[in-house]
C-alpha cells in the first residue's frame, strides 16, 4: 500500500502486546497489518547435557507455521532469527543454561520474517533477558518498475521482483541479518539497506513507546 | 595451568614459532581463538592463505554414470558431490507449464564427526533451503524448460548434494557442484504417443539442459566483529562471530545476500564482499567451462 | 505415508524415465564373454583403484573404485560411547552404517535409509567385527561409515574391503585385513565380481543353482569372517563358489597392501626441509 517516496518510509500499521501469556517467562505478539506472530520465551533454564555450551547459554528457536508441521523453510528462518538473537543477547551471562524462543505464526500476510524478528525482540525484552542492543526486522520488496516497497503484503511480495529482509540493530543501525530472494543490483541492495535503516527508527520508536506505555501503567 | 598457556599466548608470534610444530599444536588446541587471532594480526591465516584468498578449487564432472548429471567439487579439503536424477511427474495445477527442481543437501556422519546419523539437522536443512532459494532467485534453470506436455507431464530434477568431507564453506562448494552438475545433465528425449497418450522415452538420444545463468557464491566470516576472511575452514567457522554468503551471476546481479544473523556489518565491508564475489564468479565460471570443454574433448 | 518435513519436497509421485523406454532393456547373453569383456567361470575380478586417507576430518578413510562401483568409507573413533547404558567395560563397540547415495543406482533411491541398507550395515558389521581387536578399546566405540556413490554390483564385497582399509588407515588394531569378493552363480556357469546388470538379470531358464555369494576373508589368517548367500545352490556349487571367492580375494590383496603401504609412507614422511 505504502510506497517509498521522498516523504519517508511508510510501514503498515503495527501493534504489539507484551506479557499476554502467563506460562512463558516472556511473551509478545506483534502485528504488522494483517501479519501477526506470537512469541514466547522460556529461560534461562536447565539445559540438556548434549546441548550444553560451557561458556554461554544455548538458544533454541522454534517456529510454528499457521497450519501443518514446520518444514525446511521454517528451519532456515529459525536459523536467521536464532543467530540474530544470539548476536544481541548477552548469552555469556548465563553459561550452561538454555533459552527457548517459540514463534507461532498466527497469520501470514507478507513480511513474515521481519514480523517474527520484531515479535522475538519484544518477547526477549519482556522476559528481561540482558541484551547488548535491540534489533528489528524490515522487509523491502522491489516491484517490477524498480520501486522499493517497505513492509509489503503477501500480494505485493508475489508481484515483486526481489524481496529482502534485514535485521537492524538499535545501536549503530547496521545490518545484523540479511535474507534475500530474487536477483537485484548492488545499487538496489544499498538503497534497500538505507530504506530499512530509516524504517528501523520508526520501529525502535514504537518499541520505546510501547514499553513506556506498559510501565507507566504498572509503576 | 590455564594461566601459563595464556601467558605464552600473549607473546605468541606464529612466524617465530614455525620451527616448533608441537608448541603450535598445543596453542591451537588450548587457545584456538588466540591462535587464529595471532595469525590474523599478521594479515595471514594459519594455512598460509591471505585473508581474501580462496582455497584451491578442483572440479570433476560426470564421474557418476548412474546419474543424469554429476559433479564433484573440492574446495581445499571440503568435498561435495552432486548427482542429478531426472524423473517424470505430473505438473501442479497452479503451474501447468512448469517442472520441478528439488535440491537437497545432506551432511552424513561420514563427512565429519560433528554430524550424527539420522534425519538432516538444522544446518543441512538450512543449506537445502538456501540452495533452493538460489535456484529460484538466479533462474539458473527455467522450470518452463522442464515441461514436456503442458498440464500433463514434466521433468523433476532431483539434485542431491552430499558432503563427503566437511572442512567449512559448505554453501560455496554446493553451489559450484550444483551448477557444474546441471551443465553436465543430459535429459533423454520424450515423445508422447498419440494413440495411447503415454510417454515414450528414448534413452539414447539426449539433449543438454539449458543453463541460463551462472550463479556462484562467495562466503565470508567476520572475526572479532571486524576482520573479514573469505572461504573459512570449519575451525574458523566455529570461532567467528558472523557468516555471510554473497551469490552473484555473470551479469553481476546479486542472487542472494545471505547473512543469518551474527555481528553487524558496515556498508563498506559489504561492498568489499560483493566485489570479491564478482571476481570469484568469473574465476569459477572459467573453471567450469574449462572442465566441461576438456570432458567434451575427451569424448 | 508421512511426509518428510526435513527435506525440500518434490511432487508426490514421480517415475523413472527408464520405465517408459521405447526400447526393451538389453538382455545379457548367458554364454560367452561378459558385457565388459571379462571371462566367465574364471576368477576375473575388475581392476580396482584404491586410495587411503582422502577425508581430512576422519581418523581414517578409504576410497575404492572397481569398474563403476564407487565406495567411500570413513572411520571415526575410538571415542566415548554415546549411550551410557551400552558402555562395555571390557570391550569396545564397533558400529557400522552403510548408505547408498540417492543417485547411486539406476533407479533413484530415497534419502531415508531402507531395509536393504540396514541389512547390508549388519552384514558389514558381522564381517568386520572378528578382525578388529575390540578388547584393546574398552568403553569406547569405533564408527565405520560407508557411502556408496555408485552401485555397479558387488557392493557388499567392496564395502568390506573398503571399510577394513579405512580401519587400518585409522590405526585401529586389527588381527588382519578383511577382503571381500562376490560371485553370481547362474546355472552351471558363474561370474566373479558381478556388475549391477549381472546381479539383477537371470540368464538361464533352469531354476537350479541360481544365486549370489559374498565372502569376507582374512587373507593372512586364512579365515572367513563373513559369508552371505542368497538363492538356491547345491552343496558342491556353494563350496566351489567359496573357493572361487577366496581366490578373488587373494587377487585383490597385493593392491590393498600397496595402497596401505603408500598411505603409511605418506603419513610417516620425513619432515621437509622448508
Amino acid at each position: 500500500m505504502e510506497v517509498y517516496g521522498s516523504s519517508g518510509v511508510s510501514l503498515r500499521e503495527f501493534g504489539c502486546e507484551q506479557s499476554l501469556l502467563s506460562r512463558p517467562d516472556g511473551s509478545a505478539s506483534f502485528i504488522q497489518g494483517d501479519t501477526s506472530v506470537l512469541a514466547g520465551v522460556y529461560g534461562p533454564a536447565e539445559v540438556k547435557v548434549s546441548k550444553e555450551i560451557y561458556d554461554r547459554a544455548t538458544l533454541e528457536v522454534l517456529m510454528q507455521p499457521k497450519v501443518g508441521l514446520p518444514s525446511v523453510r521454517e528451519r532456515s528462518q529459525e536459523q536467521c532469527v536464532r543467530e540474530t538473537c544470539e548476536a544481541s543477547l548477552l548469552l555469556s551471562l548465563h553459561p550452561r543454561s538454555s533459552l527457548t524462543l517459540i514463534l507461532q505464526v498466527l497469520h501470514d500476510d507478507g513480511s513474515l520474517l521481519s514480523c517474527s524478528l520484531n515479535a522475538a525482540c519484544m518477547a526477549l525484552m519482556d522476559a528481561g533477558l540482558p541484551m547488548s542492543c535491540l534489533f528489528c526486522g524490515v522487509t523491502c520488496a522491489i516491484d517490477t518498475e524498480g520501486r522499493i516497497i517497505t513492509d509489503p503484503t503477501a500480494a505485493q511480495e508475489k508481484e515483486s521482483r526481489a524481496l529482502m529482509t534485514f535485521a537492524i540493530d538499535s545501536k549503530e543501525h547496521r545490518v545484523l541479518m540479511s535474507a534475500t530472494k530474487g536477483s537485484f543490483s548492488v545499487n538496489e541492495l544499498q538503497q534497500c539497506i538505507a530504506v530499512s535503516q530509516s524504517a528501523s527508527e520508526k520501529i525502535f520508536q514504537f518499541y520505546r513507546d510501547s514499553v513506556r506505555r506498559r510501565y507507566s501503567k504498572t509503576l | 595451568m590455564r594461566y601459563k598457556v595464556k601467558c605464552v599466548c600473549d607473546s605468541f608470534n606464529p612466524r617465530k614459532c614455525l620451527s616448533f610444530p608441537l608448541f603450535l599444536h598445543t596453542v591451537r588446541t588450548a587457545e584456538p581463538l588466540e591462535y587464529h587471532r595471532s595469525y590474523l594480526k599478521e594479515n595471514c591465516r594459519h594455512d598460509g592463505r591471505e585473508l581474501s584468498e580462496f582455497r584451491t578449487t578442483t572440479l570433476n564432472i560426470g564421474s557418476i554414470s548412474t546419474a543424469d548429471g554429476s559433479a564433484l567439487v573440492k574446495l581445499g579439503n571440503t568435498t561435495v558431490i552432486c548427482g542429478i536424477k531426472a524423473e517424470l511427474a505430473n505438473p501442479t495445477v497452479e503451474a501447468p507449464g512448469k517442472g520441478y527442481i528439488v535440491p537437497n543437501v545432506d551432511l552424513p556422519p561420514l563427512c565429519s564427526s560433528r554430524f550424527r546419523p539420522g534425519p538432516p539437522g538444522e544446518q543441512a536443512q538450512a543449506a537445502s533451503q538456501f540452495i533452493a532459494d538460489v535456484i529460484e532467485s538466479s533462474e539458473v534453470i527455467q522450470t518452463e524448460d522442464l515441461c514436456i506436455d503442458r498440464g500433463k507431464l514434466c521433468w523433476v530434477l532431483y539434485c542431491d548434494l552430499m558432503c563427503l568431507d566437511y572442512d567449512g564453506n559448505l554453501l560455496d562448494a554446493c553451489i559450484i557442484a550444483l551448477l557444474a552438475a546441471l551443465k553436465n545433465t543430459k535429459l533423454p528425449e520424450v515423445t508422447i504417443n498419440t494413440e495411447t497418450c503415454s510417454p515414450e522415452v528414448n534413452l539414447e538420444k539426449r539433449r543438454e539442459l539449458h543453463v541460463h545463468k551462472h550463479p556462484v557464491g562467495a562466503s565470508f566470516c567476520i572475526f572479532d566483529n571486524s576482520i573479514l576472511i573469505v572461504d573459512p575452514m570449519s575451525e574458523e567457522e566455529s570461532l567467528c562471530t558472523a557468516h555471510l554468503t554473497v551469490v552473484t551471476d555473470e551479469e553481476e546481479r546479486l542472487c542472494a545476500v545471505h547473512k543469518p544473523g551474527g555481528t553487524s556489518l558496515s556498508g563498506e565491508k559489504l561492498q568489499e564482499c560483493i566485489t570479491r564475489a564478482a571476481t570469484r564468479q568469473r574465476e569459477i565460471q572459467k573453471l567450469i567451462d574449462k572442465v566441461i570443454n576438456s570432458v567434451k574433448a575427451a569424448q | 505415508m508421512p511426509t518428510d518435513t526435513k527435506r525440500v519436497r518434490g511432487p508426490e509421485v514421480s517415475q523413472s524415465p527408464s520405465l517408459f523406454s521405447c526400447k526393451p532393456a538389453a538382455v545379457l547373453p548367458p554364454h560367452g564373454p561378459r558385457a565388459d569383456g571379462r571371462q566367465r567361470d574364471q576368477v576375473d575380478v575388475r581392476p580396482v583403484f584404491v586410495r587411503c586417507g582422502l577425508v581430512s576430518q576422519a581418523k581414517g578413510s578409504a576410497y575404492i573404485e572397481a569398474g563403476n562401483t564407487k565406495l567411500m568409507s570413513c572411520v571415526y573413533g575410538p571415542r566415548e560411547t554415546e549411550r551410557k547404558d551400552e558402555t562395555d567395560m571390557k570391550c569396545g563397540r564397533l558400529t557400522t552404517d552403510m548408505r547408498f547415495a540417492p543417485f547411486s543406482c539406476p533407479e533413484r533411491g530415497s534419502w531415508i535409509q531402507g531395509s536393504q541398507d540396514k541389512d547390508l550395515s549388519l552384514m558389514l558389521h558381522e564381517s568386520l567385527q572378528p578382525a578388529v581387536c575390540l578388547h584393546k578399546y574398552p568403553r569406547s566405540q569405533i564408527e565405520v561409515n560407508v557411502m556408496v556413490l555408485e552401485n555397479s554390483g558387488s557392493v557388499l564385497a567392496h564395502a568390506v574391503t573398503c571399510a577394513s582399509l579405512a580401519l587400518a588407515d585409522a590405526g585401529i588394531e586389527m588381527y588382519d585385513l578383511v577382503l571381500g569378493c562376490s560371485i553370481r552363480q547362474d546355472g552351471s556357469s558363474h561370474v566373479v565380481d558381478p556388475t549391477y546388470m549381472e546381479e539383477n538379470s537371470c540368464g538361464s531358464v533352469s531354476s537350479e543353482n541360481q544365486g549370489g555369494l559374498t565372502v569376507a576373508f582374512l587373507p593372512s589368517l586364512n579365515q572367513i569372517s563373513g559369508l552371505q548367500s542368497d538363492g538356491e545352490m547345491t552343496e558342491e556349487t556353494l563350496t566351489a563358489g567359496v573357493r572361487t571367492c577366496i581366490e578373488g580375494c587373494y587377487k585383490l590383496y597385493p593392491v590393498i597392501q600397496q595402497a596401505l603401504a603408500k598411505a603409511v609412507r605418506r603419513a610417516a614422511a620425513p619432515p621437509s626441509e622448508s
